[in-house]
């Protein structure tokens, strides 16, 4: 489904990314961690088209991205909730849906997938109306999520989606990436929190100062020594 | 009492004025951060329109309104393309200096095209005093008070209700969010500058109306007014740009009325400057941090 081959990014004369290359299939869950810094937000960034790769390529479902312009890869089905949520604060939490929905034409299919966002987070609906500035942390990124899978994407990019929240709601919100993974929806998913993250993912990449060091089946990694040292605190 | 009175409603009229002009700066500076110094001369772009149709075709006011409109937006578009667009990535201060440039260049093109001389704009709406109870108040007056408001309510309909509105209002929040959503931002940038010029358009027909005259700098001093109300209001914020066109209409006119016509400017410009020290982000802005 999506395939990144060798790339390089830079900032200016940083080189975040040095010859990265994963792939993921139809109906995984695959999993980037790294600790801060490593470069997990700019190769997602870079699927997404926000930043542009110096070398490679990203496919996506066998079409090389370079040529389609940054807004277009929604209508092919990718969907990215970026890091640190934003939401648009100024807009209530129905127009915030609203543009996640900006690109649906079929409004019957539309009603039941709204449907289906207030049945993962019922909390959206209750605060509908507000201003989604005003919601509390977690709360956003329900809505940060559910504003990406209103869009219905094949591809969910998830850019730690647990950072910044409680215990009980990192575990609200694993919930759902399970729950969206058991509904066919391939997942993306960039964590630092690399326990939860190697418990929902099929595999994993461990990427450190933007090159992949070590992949391989989750369950694995989650009992590889090495990992367990550097990410899962021993 | 009653003088009083006429000259407030003279005052909201002078001030919608300036809200219409004011629309264009706040809505540019919403989506892309620029304070537009060539919107004043949209605006006389705007007027200049309705003067020649008015001059050499026998339509209709509010169809000559609408064709200075419409072509004035299509020239915000084009400015915008051809001049602000290709520095999307440079510094501020380069956009800023080219919108300075755009101002002077069409300035200089309406010098060339029709000379420094004032034009006598034709009296597209007819003169004549009406009754509102015990106050007589002219026909432009009510008229252009009456523009105005219609076309703040659409403005205001568009950006609370309709898909590209809201679209616009998610690009000026967050453009890489806005991106993610499938949202064209450059289209929705070309779009805010056709509604921008529109309205500047609108303001300077009308500015062109009720003081009978067509000039080259004539969105000069109108413009910086406006520039001032945008600021005023909170720059960025829709009411706060219609806010901030009437406080300054009525204090501009009460000015004029009542202290002296050499001061009112002096006051007007010390007013933002009073306002800007209190509360450095106008009388509606949240004193939020700015992003990067
Ligand atoms: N806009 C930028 N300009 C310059 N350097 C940047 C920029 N964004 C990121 N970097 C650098 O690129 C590297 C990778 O950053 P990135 O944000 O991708 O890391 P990350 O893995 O997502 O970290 P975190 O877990 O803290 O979110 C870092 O060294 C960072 O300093
Ligand atoms: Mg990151």
């Amino acid at each position: 489904m999506l395939k990144v081959k060798n790339i390089d990014v830079f900032y200016d004369k940083i080189h975040a990314i040095k010859d990265v290359s994963f792939n993921v299939s139809p109906g995984e869950v695959v999993t980037l961690i790294g600790a801060n810094g490593a470069g997990k937000t700019t190769i997602l960034k870079t699927i997404s088209k926000l930043l542009e790769p110096t070398n490679g390529v990203v496919l996506f479902e066998d079409e090389p991205l370079n040529k389609l312009l940054p807004h277009q890869l929604v209508y092919l089905g990718m969907a990215h909730v970026p890091e640190g949520r934003r939401v648009f604060s100024r807009m209530t939490v129905k127009e915030n849906l609203e543009m996640g929905a900006f690109i649906r034409k079929d409004k019957a299919g539309l009603k039941a997938d709204y449907d289906q966002v207030f049945s993962y987070f019922p909390r959206l609906k209750e605060r509908i109306n507000q201003p989604s500035g005003t919601l509390s942390g977690g709360e956003q990124q329900m809505l940060a999520i559910g504003r990406a899978m209103i869009s219905k994407p094949k591809l969910l990019l998830l850019d730690e989606p647990s950072m910044g929240l409680a215990p009980l709601l990192v575990k609200e919100i694993f919930n759902i990436v399970e729950t969206i993974k058991k509904q066919g929806t391939t997942i993306l998913l960039v964590e630092q929190n690399a326990n939860q993250a190697l418990q929902v993912a099929d595999r994993a990449y461990v990427l450190e100062t933007g090159r992949i060091i070590n992949s391989g089946d989750a369950k694995v990694l989650l009992e590889d020594d090495s990992v367990k040292r550097a990410y899962l605190g021993g | 009492m009653v003088l009083f009175l006429q000259q407030m409603i003279n005052g909201l009229s002078v001030g919608s004025i300036y809200a219409l002009i004011a629309l264009g700066y706040t809505m540019v500076y919403g989506i892309i951060r620029l304070i537009n110094f060539a919107h004043g001369e949209i605006m006389m772009v705007g007027a200049y329109i309705a003067f020649i149709l008015a001059v050499n075709t026998s339509l209709p006011f509010i169809l000559i309104l609408l064709i200075s409109m419409v072509l004035s937006a299509v020239i915000g578009v084009l400015v915008e393309r051809v001049a602000y667009k290709p520095l999307r990535k440079a510094p501020r201060i380069s956009v800023l200096i080219t919108a300075i440039g755009v101002s002077f260049f069409l300035q200089n093109l309406a010098l060339v095209i029709f000379k420094a001389d004032p034009k006598i704009m034709p009296e597209l709406i007819e003169k004549k005093p009406i009754a509102i109870g015990p106050l007589q108040v002219g026909t432009v007056t009510v008229t252009t008070l009456a523009l105005s408001i219609v076309f703040m309510i659409a403005l205001d309909l568009f950006v609370k209700r309709t898909k590209p509105g809201k679209a616009m209002r998610a690009v000026s929040e967050d453009k890489d969010a806005a991106v993610l959503m499938g949202i064209h931002v450059n289209k929705t940038i070309s779009l805010t500058f056709a509604i921008g010029s529109a309205l500047g358009a609108l303001g300077g027909v009308l500015y062109g109306i009720t003081y009978t005259q067509v000039f080259p700098t004539l969105g000069v001093l109108p413009g910086l007014k406006a520039f001032i109300a945008a600021v005023l209001g909170g720059i960025g914020l829709i009411p706060g740009a219609v806010l901030g066109g009437f406080v300054i209409g009525m204090i501009e006119t009460i000015t004029k009325a009542y202290l002296s016509s050499q001061w009112s400017d002096a006051i007007v410009f010390g007013l933002l400057i009073i306002v800007l020290i209190v509360k450095p982000t106008g009388i509606l802005g949240k004193n939020e941090k700015e992003k990067v």
